[in-house]
């Protein structure tokens, strides 16, 4: 089972940051190390408003099917609807590889109805 | 045969029998949407949310020769020595009335609120607003 092929209702994207160590020196002179060449920590958070109860399910079925925050996956282009810059841009470092930071909450609106929360960290 | 309904085709019925003395009635339906918009859409697009319904009716205070007080039996349900209770409900029925055919709209309401005075020279009124919980028993109109 793939990632559920949803258009999600807002994207919020960190692009993260360089693996960089900062070494500061009692003169205030600031030395930087950079430890690789790609970005980490890139985090995609989605949300899913009013959708179906079914669709809402979809969600916990594929963390379960990943073993929550251990398996890594691909997500469908659906997932940046509405972004018109390079797809490239929104995906992880390594490519379109994302994990589930934690698990996706689901909240109940109406029956038949829920809103789901779902946070993905990019994977070298 | 065509009809325009007017104030002369309205009842009020509580529990299933006409209140005698009813000035008007009026009912608010209300829908809310939830907005299902996704990433993409040029246009909001929306499904269908909780629907509420609430109202009002305006009585006169009137005692018949059996000492029969619809006014004062709605006002009961609210102005009371005791609390509301969850089962101060009342069954009201609005409806509009062609000959024996009857469009009925009926619901189970809480009183929310009652305003009742006395002036010179004016018959005293009874107004109550109603707040309907739950599906509509039955709807006919």
């Amino acid at each position: 089972m793939a990632f559920p092929s949803l258009v999600p209702t807002s994207r919020s994207f960190d692009a993260g940051e360089y693996p960089i160590k900062n070494f500061k020196s009692q003169s205030g002179v600031e030395i930087r190390v950079l430890y690789g060449s790609q970005r980490t920590g890139m985090k995609l958070e989605l949300s899913y408003e009013n959708i179906t109860d079914g669709q809402a399910q979809a969600f916990i079925d594929h963390y379960d099917e990943v073993n929550g925050s251990y398996g890594t996956f691909a997500i469908p282009s659906i997932t940046k609807n509405g972004w018109t810059g390079a797809s490239s841009t929104l995906d992880a470092s390594g490519g379109n590889a994302w994990r589930y930071e934690g698990a996706p909450q689901i909240t109940s609106v109406k029956p038949g109805r829920s809103t789901v929360q779902v946070q993905l960290v990019g994977v070298l | 045969m065509a009809k325009i309904y007017t104030g002369r085709d309205g009842s009020l019925l509580l529990d299933g029998t006409t209140l005698v003395k009813v000035a008007s009635w009026s009912l608010q339906g209300e829908m809310e949407t939830l907005e299902s918009t996704t990433l993409g859409d040029d246009q909001k697009t929306f499904v269908p949310g909780l629907q509420s319904f609430s109202g009002s009716a305006s009585l006169l205070y009137y005692s018949d020769d059996a000492n029969r007080n619809d006014a004062s039996t709605l006002l009961r349900k609210i102005v009371k020595t005791s609390g509301v209770s969850a089962s101060d409900t009342a069954e009201l029925t609005l409806r509009l009335s062609d000959g024996n055919v009857n469009k009925d709209m009926k619901f189970t309401v809480y009183i929310t609120s009652v305003s009742i005075g006395a002036s010179v020279g004016e018959i005293s009124k009874a107004d109550i607003n109603f707040q309907v919980t739950g599906a509509p028993t039955s709807v006919t109109i």
